[in-house]
């Protein structure tokens, strides 16, 4: 009877499991549903699981309407996201190597003038003052990563890949001679290349995913990311109208409103699902060792 | 990204009298250092730029806030601004409200659902199939609020959303989600968890793969069945990074994610009432309308509240085991 009960069990087990990650997956089928959708039946039936009326025409609206906004924010997007991570990877190892260094006399201040970030921060107000009206972030390129280049908890997870790396490598370098510079750039760098993976993988997916900083600073379309262009369509649904009544192959049609929000939801997620199969052990390493010791 | 988990060593300990050789003082000293100041200068300017200086802009409070003059060079306005905001508490207490009734609410909720999964994991024997599983519910992780919110648009929408024809389905009648600041919640809370159970999952997994397969044994030599091997085994291994993430988390009750409410809601105006957290206010009202008096109270506020928490939470933290403070 024990064994009975526990085959009852495993399957409440399984079940489970499998039910939450199917939920997990459910908003993704009916993104794709609904852009696949035709507009009248999506917008007299509502949206539904398997596509309502099989249609590329969402798609096709898009990109004859639309085309230089997504492109144009699709690289935005490339752009921050790409010029963002090899920089902001740049300038946190270099400050992670710096607070590694055992014989800098100073490295205890730079640790904790990085670590006093996390305790106390000034908030929104005078950091979008500063930002606009002394820095002139506002409305330029730059303003969208500059701000994100030090993580500070990244930089902790990096100090600690590179304090795994035993000291003697450093010291019989310096004795032959090397520089920090060197150090860091041909030993350090190279053999801290897992823990450079892992924080490159964080610091991509914050700038392509990032809201805040075009949210603060951007009013310029031409600086929408794909991410803010998103938004603008959500938060004003006539956003898309602006390019009615297009001509697809002769026929004039009324523009999409409803698929095209779930086909810009695919094209946004897209980048991302399709790498996510092999970057996400990364990410669970990253997880792993940065999280607090069990 | 969780601001608190960092490891202890992690942390400068002020006072290190080591008879470690270190680089020189004075000129030579400086020579010796200018590669490392250098390196870490990149590093040092992002700090100071975008966490230092607005520490500073801090005394925005005591300003009335024109444009030409800025932060340093606007006149001088006493207490003002904190008579503004003790005479309009209402707004400060429900924006506090709100960011710590939804901190609690996801805090709670995260970490059941995250425990749930991982404690279930561990009882599963199929490699693969734990794997993909676990695969699939980190992947929302991965996700922007602002995409969620679309999806949840349609999943919520009056007349198109499938909430809404299930519910009609069962004879509940529509719901509009949009204009329920109270179910509103439940919404935000559900989307907490779908996004980051999965994240918070992976850690207590961790933490259970590490446990010494000898206890199980001799839990089942005793006759311990499943579930009470799970109950007095697992969740007991658990509770020790259930507790310090708890007590970590405490340290960010007064902030709020301004992505995430204005992704979701698009600060539609009849979910404010729920939804209208510090950091939707100050944006709200400052960056938005232009008006900085009350925004500047509040945000020193949250800044000087905020730093107390974590400084509690710390404290509570190293309280409950040496290793995991802080500082």
């Amino acid at each position: 009877m024990a064994t009975h009960d526990q085959r009852g069990l495993i399957a409440v087990f399984y079940g489970s499991i499998v039910f939450f990650s199917l939920i997990c997956l459910f908003p993704f089928v009916l993104a794709v549903s609904g852009s696949l959708s035709t507009e009248s039946r999506l917008a007299a039936e509502g949206y539904s699981l398997l596509p309502r009326g099989f249609t590329l025409d969402t798609y096709r609206f898009m990109f004859a309407s639309k085309a230089t906004q997504i492109f144009q924010a699709y690289g935005v997007s490339l752009f921050v996201t790409v010029v963002g991570t090899i920089s902001a990877v740049l300038v946190t190892t270099a400050y992670a190597y710096v607070i590694t260094v055992r014989s800098f006399r100073y490295r205890n201040w730079f640790a904790f003038i990085a670590y006093f970030t996390m305790l106390f921060s000034g908030g929104t107000l005078p950091w979008y003052i500063l930002a606009t009206k002394y820095y002139h972030l506002d409305d330029k390129l730059v303003g969208l990563f500059v701000p994100y280049l030090l993580n500070v908890f990244l930089m902790y997870l990096q100090a600690n890949y590179f304090r795994s790396i035993p000291h003697e490598v450093t010291e019989s370098a310096q004795m032959d001679g090397a520089g920090h510079m060197r150090i860091f750039f041909s030993i350090m760098l190279p053999l801290g290349r897992v823990g450079l993976v892992t924080i490159s993988l964080f610091y991509a997916l914050q700038f392509w995913n990032d809201f805040y900083l075009p949210l603060l600073l951007v009013s310029d379309q031409n600086l929408y990311t794909i991410q803010y262009m998103m938004y603008s369509m959500m938060a004003n649904i006539q956003y898309l109208a602006s390019g009615a009544n297009t001509q697809i192959s002769g026929v004039v049609i009324a523009p999409p409103l409803e698929s095209a929000k779930m086909a810009m939801t695919c094209l946004t997620v897209l980048p991302i699902a399709i790498l996510y199969p092999f970057l996400q052990r990364y990410f669970v390493k990253g997880i792993i060792v940065g999280s607090v010791k069990g | 990204m969780q601001d608190g988990a960092v490891k202890a060593q992690d942390v400068p300990h002020t006072a290190t009298h080591t008879s470690r050789r270190r680089t020189g003082k004075g000129w030579s000293g400086f020579r010796k250092d200018s590669p490392l100041l250098l390196l870490a200068l990149p590093g040092l300017l992002v700090l100071i730029l975008f966490a230092y200086l607005p520490m500073s802009g801090l005394i925005l409070v005591f300003k009335e806030y024109n444009y030409n003059g800025g932060i340093f060079g606007s006149p001088w306005a006493g207490w003002s601004n904190f008579e503004f905001f003790f005479s309009s508490m209402d707004n400060a207490i429900r924006a506090t409200r709100n960011t710590v009734m939804l901190n609690v609410l996801y805090m709670l909720t995260g970490t059941f659902f995250s425990v749930a999964i991982a404690v279930i994991l561990n009882e599963l024997r199929g490699k693969m199939f734990i794997r993909i599983t676990q695969s699939v519910m980190f992947f929302p992780y991965f996700i922007s609020w602002i995409v969620i919110g679309a999806v949840l648009f349609s999943l919520l929408d009056f007349d198109k959303g499938i909430a809404n024809k299930l519910l009609t389905a069962v004879g509940a009648g529509p719901i509009d989600w949009y204009a329920s600041p109270w179910l509103f919640v439940v919404v935000l809370v559900l989307a907490n968890i779908w996004k980051s159970a999965g994240y918070g999952a992976i850690i207590y997994y961790a933490v259970l793969q590490g446990i010494d397969p000898a206890y199980y044994e001799a839990g089942r030599i005793d006759g311990a069945s499943r579930m009470q091997l799970i109950m007095r085994i697992t969740i007991p291994m658990l509770i020790p990074s259930i507790i310090l993430l708890t007590l970590l988390g405490i340290g960010g009750m007064l902030k709020g994610d301004l992505s995430m409410i204005m992704g979701v809601t698009f600060l539609n105006p009849l979910l404010l009432p729920t939804t209208d957290i510090i950091d939707v206010y100050v944006y709200r009202t400052a960056i938005r309308s232009g008006e900085f008096g009350f925004a500047s109270a509040i945000t020193l506020y949250q800044s000087i509240f905020g730093f107390v928490l974590v400084l509690v939470a710390n404290k509570l933290a190293g309280w409950y085991d040496r290793d995991s403070k802080l500082f």
